[in-house]
């Protein structure tokens, strides 16, 4: 039963990409229409793949054709476990909204086709790659969504800005893809097979040494894919793309791809000595560093970029720390959160028409509707108790607290803090103080954006409540992880009583006090003027990006002058050429 | 005696060669006094479509009575996997770029000799998969490399393309005395020139050591090893599109199956290959790194052609150090893959450049930046293009990913520490090469294009039908890999087993 | 090294490998290029031939010798009637000066 659903999850919108490309541009209406119906369809058939949550896997058909060759393919086989398909609910779910919010956003744009389709096939590659228990199509999905992610950043092919950042994108994501190759590669040549429970039971079968290689080597595809330092990079520049691409592929699908791999694996990789505090190291600086990074940024959606990156690395540090079930309720509700602000964001960009904030101000006035939603947003990002990102971010909290080093919980306590203080300056300068541009023209969201956005203004609120529902079916089809289910009444009063909790809300509202206190405060903002400083400049990693290009340009004009023109030395190279290698192989014999 | 049915392709195709130049003659005869027909491009692709059905019957006889050696007089002939490998990537890869050609050809002076050469280039290639003679080789390498010649300078009238032709000419020559004087080496020494005898009497010595760096590097001229690569840049952007597809696609590749062929038999002599691995990897990072800097099209691709020898060599590599299938397997299979997709590139690319013939009859190079907003009049030209040059940077769902992932695991499955080094510099280069790659995709699609917008001309069926029909392929086996383990296997198998111990 | 026969030609047939190759490394004229490649290939005939005698297969050494003769000329012609077209659409036969297509 389960396994039409989950082929449906991946094949159907792959079938309507195909549909919509082959009407081509001519027919617009039609093209919104089939985005929405197969979108929503998809999404459908993942929450009826929910009531059949097991740990059980499955094989949908093998790819060797010939009985005769040992074949390299293995099968393609899915496991509907409790993460894989949460993860394939946000991916289409989300999709869906992020679809029917393009019908306003995208309306009258060039190149429809092109659009839908990539966003399309983008869904049903993050549905299969949540799904699957093969290590070889991981990495098949894996890089699929790399793939419509570069072609949908650089979507409007003329900006320049859209096509470096897109490939940029590409490239980093890319290589620590290379990690993620090297470790599938390792487990298959010496497991000898590709499948994913097989090898969380047996991980003990590989060497210490190998072991640790895929460790770190998983570590390494992670961090790329969800834009951890030092990878960070390419997800500000990744914002060129239209916004509802931003909100699914960058805020709540893709990226958090990365973190599902550390999920995943989790339990094959949490004694390999170092593992862990290299863990918790990488999401403690990726989370600060960003969130000092959204507190300076000008851009609308390179705040939201950089917070985005932040809250991932409060998933990576809840991983290192051992709480494998706070990174994952922490990862549901910053998909709907997140996906909400890109979204409400999105409909202020369409109307004002920049993404610069001190361009903006004073649109609450204006806009109402979008205000509403987006404040909804920023406080669960802030974490202001009663929305979601409240509980998920207190149970990241507590765990780290409880499982990993003190002075690595206080500097996430500080993030947390630097988190409350620019969401209230994101609101606050968009939507509240005077107007830069008083004779300006806005409007306010229209009906196609209005219900993208109130499902998730409402999730906000509620998907909280799931945290029992959720922890229970973890525990049931994760036999490796050891999750501890309780019910969602437990986990509240767990969070209230907890002490952490506490302290956390008092830090949250100082962060907002000094946003909202910030003109009596300037000696506080002339004596960290250096940190502003370092902030804007990314604290040096684009320096870093942009020494490696130079590298690989001076070296690639230098080997281009061997290519002279002249017989004389082509010859030569061959003459020599083969002197060298007579001389190599002579010795040797 | 009975010969297997597959070597009779090989005289059909050679027959049918001068035929076709002499009905193309006879045409232009009768064109000068008025009467104009156009036959014999058509009549090329006869002896294509027959040579298929006798491939059929060569196919079902292997799966039946596995690989068949026999004497042809003196010399020894055998039919097994890597025969079948290379008689698959000619006869496809030909038969499209022949139907490709009849459109994009048409008018050219010397139109009749271009088909002539192509027949006489594929005829004599599956000739040379089935030998097992090292002067037989030889000669079946020389007669590919003398109607190669003609090919790359067809375009007689620019001076460009005379000149990438004698500097192909005389790099391949000099490959050509090398491989002599090997032979002459290794006839001295084991007193025959039969590949199965030698490998039964090859030893360690320093002179068949020689012997084999000779062969190494001569072919490794053909093959384009850096440093012997220079050839390859200028005749791949000079000849003509069909051409450059067989060149990239075929050529390159029959030179290096005839390199492994002798390497085979002289394997207990060196440790060919690491050396091969080692070759490998520096054309890799060395296609890589030159083609970033390209601003036409058909040097990009060229430059493309180089990296991905290096992954064919390093899958060959890993398969001859250790005698583990999966990477001649996975070898074989990006053998195919790259053929098809490098073959659909420079095809696509070759519908732009007659595109540009037509509107103003020039026959300038195709510049990266020419393709702008080229999406909008010719969407298929342009999606196969796309699909062409990120299969090659190894995306899926493209074909181009699965036959890397093979030999990857392959290194892997070696157990040797430089195997698994040079599997993550292959992976890293992949990732480079995605940087000169993508560019061109999203050139392609944009909205404003570089020159003002000229009527939009139909292509000729006959040229979107190899695009379809690659295009289709690329995505076909990205998604079921194993379609062809019928062919890759008995390849691997054939190359692995043939080893002298 | 003794002077037998079978060694003086061997010399003989690394001097003529080492002009020719001294040739390809030097020589500008396109004609004289092609006629250097034609003294590699008598070189490696001459050296297919000794090989020959030298194993005892004399027939094979001949007889390969006889079809390379053969087959190179081939190359000549070829080579030749590039440099004739060189020489009309170029004006020069000095391969120095074909060197537009670089980089």
């Amino acid at each position: 039963m389960v396994n039409p659903l989950i082929l449906t999850t991946i094949f159907l919108p792959w079938l309507g990409a195909v549909a919509i490309w082959a009407i081509h541009d001519r027919n617009p209406r039609l093209q919104h229409a089939l985005a929405v119906g197969f979108s929503l369809l998809a999404g459908l058939a993942a929450l009826a793949i929910l009531p059949f949550i097991s740990s059980q896997e499955t094989a949908v058909f093998s790819l060797t054709t010939q009985s005769a060759s040992p074949s390299t393919w293995g099968s393609l086989t899915f496991v509907p476990d409790a993460m894989g398909v949460l993860l394939t609910v946000i991916a289409t779910v989300i999709g869906s909204f992020a679809i029917i919010f393009s019908v306003e956003y995208m309306h009258g744009e060039a190149q429809l086709g092109r659009y839908y389709a990539l966003i399309l096939i983008f869904i049903g590659a993050m549905s299969g790659l949540a799904l699957t228990g093969s290590l070889l199509f991981l990495f098949f999905f894996w890089e699929i969504t790399a793939l419509c992610s570069y072609a949908l950043i650089s979507f409007y092919n003329d900006d320049p800005k859209a096509v470096a950042g897109g490939i940029k994108a590409l490239v980093i994501t890319q290589l620590g893809g290379v990690g993620l190759l090297g470790g599938a590669l390792v487990i298959a040549a010496n497991l000898g097979s590709y499948d994913i429970p097989n090898f969380l039971a047996n991980s003990q079968a590989l060497s210490p040494a190998l072991l640790a290689f895929v460790a770190f080597a998983f570590l390494i595809a992670s961090a790329a894919k969800s834009a951890q330092v030092p990878f960070q990079t390419w997800l500000p520049d990744a914002m060129e793309a239209p916004t509802p691409v931003s909100a699914l592929i960058h805020a709540a699908t893709m990226v958090n791809a990365g973190i599902y791999l550390l999920f995943r694996f989790y339990p094959a990789f949490a004694s390999v000595p170092g593992w862990k505090t290299a863990v918790v190291v990488v999401g403690l600086l990726t989370a600060f560093l960003a969130a000092l990074m959204a507190a300076v940024a000008g851009d609308l959606k390179r705040v939201l970029a950089y917070s985005t990156v932040s809250q991932l690395g409060f998933m990576v540090y809840a991983i290192g720390v051992g709480g494998v079930f706070a990174a994952q309720f922490h990862l549901f509700s910053h998909a709907v959160f997140k996906a909400l602000l890109f979204l409400a964001a999105g409909a202020v960009i369409h109307s004002v028409g920049t993404r610069q904030m001190d361009r903006m101000g004073g649109l609450g006035k204006e806009m109402p509707f979008v205000r509403n939603v987006f404040i909804i947003g920023a406080l669960a990002l802030a974490g202001i108790p009663i929305l979601n990102g409240f509980w998920s971010k207190e149970l990241v909290l507590e765990s780290g607290l409880e499982g990993g080093p003190q002075w690595a919980y206080l500097f996430m306590l500080a993030t947390a803090g630097i988190t409350a203080f620019y969401s209230m300056r994101m609101v606050w300068m968009v939507f509240y103080g005077e107007p830069a541009d008083p004779s300006r023209h806005v409007h306010d969201a229209k009906v196609a954006m209005r219900v993208a956005l109130i499902p998730l203004a409402f999730g906000a609120f509620t998907t909280w409540l799931l945290a029992g529902p959720l922890s229970n079916a973890s525990a049931l089809s994760l036999p490796f992880h050891e999750i501890h289910a309780m019910s969602t009444l437990e986990f509240a009063i767990e969070i209230l009583i907890a002490p952490s909790t506490w302290i956390t809300v008092s830090i949250v509202a100082i962060g907002l006090l000094i946003y909202l206190l910030r003109g009596k405060l300037t000696w506080l903002s002339s004596r960290l003027a250096w940190l502003k400083f370092a902030a804007q400049n990314s604290f040096g990693f684009e320096k870093i990006n942009q020494f490696i290009v130079a590298v690989i340009q001076r070296s690639a004009s230098l080997l281009r002058k061997t290519q002279t023109g002249q017989l004389n030395w082509n010859l030569a190279a061959l003459v020599g050429c083969l002197v060298i290698i007579l001389m190599i192989v002579i010795w040797s014999v | 005696m009975k010969y297997p049915v597959f070597i009779w392709m090989i005289p059909l195709l050679l027959i049918a060669s001068p035929l076709v130049y002499l009905v193309g003659r006879i045409e232009s005869r009768l064109a000068s006094t008025g009467r104009k027909i156009r036959l014999a491009p058509y009549l090329a692709l006869v002896p294509l479509l027959a040579a298929w059905v006798i491939y059929g019957f060569a196919i079902q006889s292997f799966s039946l009575s596995g690989a068949t050696t026999f004497l042809f007089e003196a010399i020894r002939l055998q039919v097994d996997g890597i025969s079948l490998l290379l008689a698959a990537i000619v006869l496809g890869l030909g038969t499209l770029v022949v139907l490709y050609s009849i459109p994009y050809m048409a008018g050219e002076p010397g139109e009749e000799k271009y088909y002539a050469m192509l027949l006489a280039m594929l005829g004599v290639m599956v000739g040379l998969g089935c030998t097992r003679d090292l002067f037989n080789l030889w000669v079946w390498f020389e007669a590919m490399a003398v109607s190669s010649y003609l090919l790359v300078a067809f375009y007689r009238n620019q001076p460009e393309s005379l000149e990438s032709g004698i500097k192909y000419l005389v790099q391949s020559a000099t490959g050509s005395v090398l491989v002599l004087l090997g032979i002459g080496l290794v006839l001295s020494q084991t007193g025959t020139l039969d590949l199965a005898k030698i490998s039964e009497s090859a030893q360690p010595t320093p002179l068949l050591a020689a012997a084999g760096v000779l062969f190494l590097v001569g072919f490794g001229v053909k093959i384009a090893l850096v440093p012997l690569h220079t050839w390859l840049p200028d005749a791949h952007s000079q000849a003509p599109s069909g051409i450059s597809a067989m060149l990239s696609g075929v050529v390159i590749e029959t030179g290096l199956i005839a390199l492994l062929r002798i390497l085979s038999a002289l394997n207990n002599v060196a440790s060919w290959g690491l050396l091969l691995a080692g070759f490998g990897a520096l054309n890799m990072l060395f296609g890589n790194l030159v083609a970033l800097k390209q601003t036409q099209v058909k040097r990009l691709l060229a430059y493309s052609s180089l990296s991905h020898m290096g992954y064919i060599l390093l899958g060959f590599g890993f398969a001859i150090d250790s005698g583990l299938f999966l990477g001649a397997q996975g070898a074989s299979f990006h053998i195919i893959n790259h053929g098809i997709m490098k073959g659909l590139a420079f095809l696509a690319a070759g519908v732009f450049i007659y595109i540009e013939h037509h509107h103003s009859g020039k026959q300038s190079p195709l510049l990266i930046k020419d393709l702008a907003g080229t999406a909008k009049q010719y969407p298929i030209p342009a999606l196969a293009l796309s699909l062409a040059v990120l299969g090659l940077g190894g995306l899926p769902p493209l074909a181009g990913f699965m036959s890397k992932w093979q030999i990857f695991l392959a290194g892997f499955e070696t157990q040797r520490t430089w195997a698994s080094i040079l599997v993550i510099f292959a992976a890293l280069n992949s990732v480079l090469s995605l940087a000169y790659y993508t560019p061109l995709v999203n050139t392609l699609y944009r909205q404003t294009p570089s020159a003002p917008e000229r009527e939009k001309i139909k292509i000729p069926a006959a040229i979107l039908t190899p695009l379809v029909i690659l295009s289709l392929l690329v995505i076909i086996f990205g998604l079921l890999p194993g379609l062809m383990d019928w062919l890759t296997y008995p390849a691997a198998q054939a190359l692995v087993m043939g080893l002298a111990k | 090294m003794t002077l037998s026969p079978v060694n003086i030609i061997l010399i003989g047939v690394f001097g003529l490998l080492g002009i020719g190759l001294y040739g390809l490394l030097t020589i500008r004229n396109l004609i004289k290029i092609v006629m250097v490649l034609q003294l590699l290939v008598k070189a490696a005939i001459i050296g297919l031939v000794l090989a020959g005698k030298v194993s005892g297969q004399i027939d094979l050494g001949q007889s390969t010798a006889a079809t390379v003769l053969v087959a190179d000329t081939m190359v000549a012609v070829v080579g030749l009637a590039l440099a004739v077209q060189i020489r009309l659409r170029w004006g020069t036969l000095d391969i120095t000066a074909l060197s537009k297509l670089k980089g």
